[in-house]
């Protein structure tokens, strides 16, 4: 048996868009050829810029979309035309959490409504009883109250909401769950709060995690491997802290560069990118990257370069990486200087004065309720 | 010592109908040439703090307390909208996190700009639009003679973001406060953005006062730091400091929050809860309904009391390994 649960191979999506009286039909390619592997328990990580193409990808995984081309495999079966029955048996199995908690839950249903559906969909066995106790368990497990049941989305704080839109992914038993940007949309302190709590899930309901983000930090520390986008395209992919100490494609060592540290006056080399992405409706020739490349050499411009074994499982589509790692010796991000010994000191004591509190998982304080 | 561009003393306003201050005795100082960061979760109070001083919160239902501004040597009360009225768009000057916010969708972006320098100096029209070809061509506008006539939807987010700081800096102001300008951007192009405006920064000396949630922004371009939580300023100090030697529970909560990109990846502290909504404050700290130290005391509210020289913290507890430890 495959330790993969979800396998894409060349997978495409295009849109035709435009076409009205007298305009022309473009088409955007917002996924154009991927390929990705996910193994059974990981975590799996896909990065990259507004626009990319992060979540058209994730919604072929989920099958919200149709494929234009390829092939996509959820444990061993094909399920890029699937439809009626088995494609209901493939949303049980496999779950969506989306970005925006304000948004994706239906504001006229109660809490226990709205992980309850799922329930009844998934699971009609259960009797009303039974479904009632399994939205109580569901709600205990993401960190929220039994009696939440009764209220509505706007009654919850954003955090809150997260939480139910995991309840409400987490009602079918999945064995795969992929989040689109799931904290995003959150304030740090309460992101952390959601992050901690996927974490905790995963390992206890023995899941696996697909995890879509621009925030190289929360992917860094959440994900076991990566894929880092660029206009429809996978550019580098790998284990997470490979590719965090050693980037190697031009953009991953960008888009590394770019994020502002929380850690005053330290020293780094950015590596500036002209320019914006392009669009997907017109990606530029040979290697897309080339119109904001700093390292773009004349050939860039027509030949396409293939996503190739670099090292260690990772994989490079830059026709020069080699050589650019050899005039770049220390690519990857240097750790954060020392606090002060008695910040350490501090922080040391908050993080066990938290602890204490969010040890009793019901506090109202630790599933950030407000009431 | 030198005479700060701007100082803010004890600026206090609340919504007619709330029964809680929405900002509280918040104050700073900004010198010339200098970035102050004033950083904080959302619903903190940020945003309301900036449109204060800008003269932009609505009129007829903001009820200011006592506190007062002194901008360039002159005194007011921050509810003299008439006078801030004045100097806004001329010698303050504010940008936002949406451009729409400032940018007209039926005008041509040159025009705009053009518009908003006839409207502040004595000058012709011709003028003016050399100005503003000029500031496109400053931020970054790539062929700003074609781009002059375009419209703002026609450009994309982070070209939008440059025009609404052109227009914003047109007039040289001394004073520039940007309110979350790069959240919705990419990070390489927030990059661009924040690098373009410390070049314009060290060229005309301004003064700017940067809003964000995020710690990373703050520590690449802070001169000074105001940590905000609930409408007061809990924790204020040199960025150096601030990043260095962290004193109050909300400041370390926020930090130990922040997944980090180097080291040991390690489980994420938060900060418990969610910030009170106005009305459900508690009274004294207001961070106490979510502080891990929280005790009996903190029903009193702490000052903003200096801790090392310039750097000051409204912690009873302050500081904390001190005070804690031997009873921990
Ligand atoms: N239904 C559609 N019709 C036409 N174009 C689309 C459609 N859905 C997405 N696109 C385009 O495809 C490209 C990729 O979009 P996608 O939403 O997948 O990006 P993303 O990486 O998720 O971006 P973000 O970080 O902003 O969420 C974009 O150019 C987008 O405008
Ligand atoms: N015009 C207004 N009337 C009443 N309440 C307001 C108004 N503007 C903002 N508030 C409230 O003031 C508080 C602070 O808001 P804001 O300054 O926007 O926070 P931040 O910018 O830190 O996210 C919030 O609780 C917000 O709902
Ligand atoms: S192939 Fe050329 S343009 Fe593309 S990333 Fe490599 S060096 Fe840059
Ligand atoms: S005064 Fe009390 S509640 Fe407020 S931050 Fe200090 S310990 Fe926490
Ligand atoms: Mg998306
Ligand atoms: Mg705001």
């Amino acid at each position: 048996m495959t330790d993969l649960i979800l396998k894409a191979d060349g997978l495409k999506k295009h849109f035709q868009v435009g076409g009205g009286f007298m305009a022309e039909t473009k088409t955007v390619r917002a996924v154009d050829g991927v390929s990705i592997e996910v193994r059974r328990g990981e975590t799996f990580a896909i990065v990259g810029e507004s626009g990319c193409g992060k979540s058209t990808l994730a919604r072929l995984l989920m099958r919200l979309l149709e494929p234009t081309e390829g092939a996509i495999e959820f444990d061993g079966r094909d399920i890029a035309g699937i439809r009626g029955r088995d494609l209901r048996e493939l949303r049980r199995d496999m779950q969506f959490v989306f970005q925006d908690p304000f948004s994706s839950l239906n504001p006229r249903m109660s809490v226990g409504k709205l992980v309850g559906e799922p329930i009844e969909t998934h699971r009609p066995e259960l009797s009303r009883t039974q479904r009632r106790q399994e939205v109580a368990r569901l709600l205990r497990t993401v960190g929220l109250r039994p009696e939440h049941a009764d209220r509505y989305p706007h009654e919850f704080s954003g955090g809150q909401r997260q939480r139910i839109g995991i309840a409400r992914a987490l009602a079918s038993n999945p064995r795969l769950v992929i989040g689109d940007e799931p904290v995003s949309a959150l304030d740090v302190s309460v992101q952390a709060q959601v992050v901690n709590l996927l974490h905790d899930l995963k390992s206890k309901l023995d899941m696996t995690l697909v995890i879509i983000a621009h925030d190289l930090a929360v992917i860094r520390h959440m994900s076991d491997r990566v894929a880092v986008m660029y206009l429809g395209q996978v550019v580098e992919s790998g284990p997470t802290d490979e590719i965090f100490a050693a980037p190697r494609h031009p953009y991953t060592l960008a888009l590394l560069s770019a994020i502002p540290e929380p850690v005053h006056g330290r020293e780094r080399t950015r590596i500036a990118l002209s320019g914006e992405t392009p669009s997907p409706a017109s990606p530029p020739s040979g290697c897309r990257f080339h119109t904001r490349c700093p390292f773009a050499r004349e050939d860039c411009a027509t030949r396409v370069p293939e996503l190739r074994v670099a090292a260690n499982e990772t994989r490079v589509a830059c026709h020069y990486w080699e050589e650019i790692a050899a005039t770049r010796p220390k690519a990857g991000l240097t750790p954060a200087a020392a606090r002060s010994e008695g910040a350490q000191r501090r922080f040391a004591l908050y993080e066990a004065a938290t602890l204490r509190q969010t040890d009793r998982p019901e506090t109202a304080s630790n599933a950030g309720a407000t009431t | 010592m030198n005479q700060p561009l701007l100082e803010v003393e004890n600026l206090r306003f609340r919504f007619r109908g709330q029964e809680q201050d929405v900002v509280q005795d918040v104050s700073f100082r900004l010198g010339r040439n200098e970035t102050l960061c004033i950083v904080g979760e959302s619903g903190c109070g940020k945003s309301v703090t900036a449109l204060a001083l800008m003269g932009l919160l609505p009129q007829d239902s903001v009820q200011f307390g006592a506190g007062r501004i002194r901008f360039d040597g002159e005194t007011f009360a921050p509810g003299d909208h008439d006078r801030i009225a004045k100097m806004r768009g001329d010698r303050m000057a504010m940008i936002f996190q949406e451009p729409m916010t400032s940018l007209n969708p039926a005008f041509r972006i040159g025009d705009q700009i053009a518009e908003a320098v006839e409207r502040h100096r004595n000058c012709g029209h011709a003028a003016a639009r050399a100005r503003a070809l000029e500031m496109l061509g400053k931020v970054g506008i790539p062929a700003p003679e074609q781009r002059f006539d375009a419209y703002p939807h026609q450009l994309s987010g982070g070209m939008r973001q440059r025009v609404m700081i052109a227009m914003a800096l047109a007039n040289d102001p001394e004073l520039l406060i940007a309110d979350e300008p790069t959240t919705a951007l990419d990070v390489t192009v927030q990059a661009q953005i924040l690098e373009l405006i410390a070049e314009l920064q060290a060229e005309t000396g301004m003064g700017t006062i940067m809003i964000t949630h995020d710690l990373g922004v703050v520590a690449e371009i802070a001169t000074n730091v105001a940590v905000m939580y609930a409408g007061q300023v809990v924790e204020y100090g040199s960025a150096r400091s601030i990043f260095e030697n962290p004193q109050h529970p909300y400041t370390i909560g926020l930090m130990a929050s922040v997944p980090s990109l180097t080291g040991p990846r390690r489980r994420l502290s938060t900060v418990p809860g969610v910030v009170p909504a106005i009305g459900q404050m508690p009274e004294g700290c207001r961070f106490s309904s979510r502080c891990p130290f929280a005790a009996p005391v903190c029903a009193a509210r702490p000052d903003l009391a200096e801790q090392d020289p310039g750097h000051r913290v409204a912690c009873h507890f302050a500081p904390l390994e001190q005070t804690l430890e031997r009873s921990a």
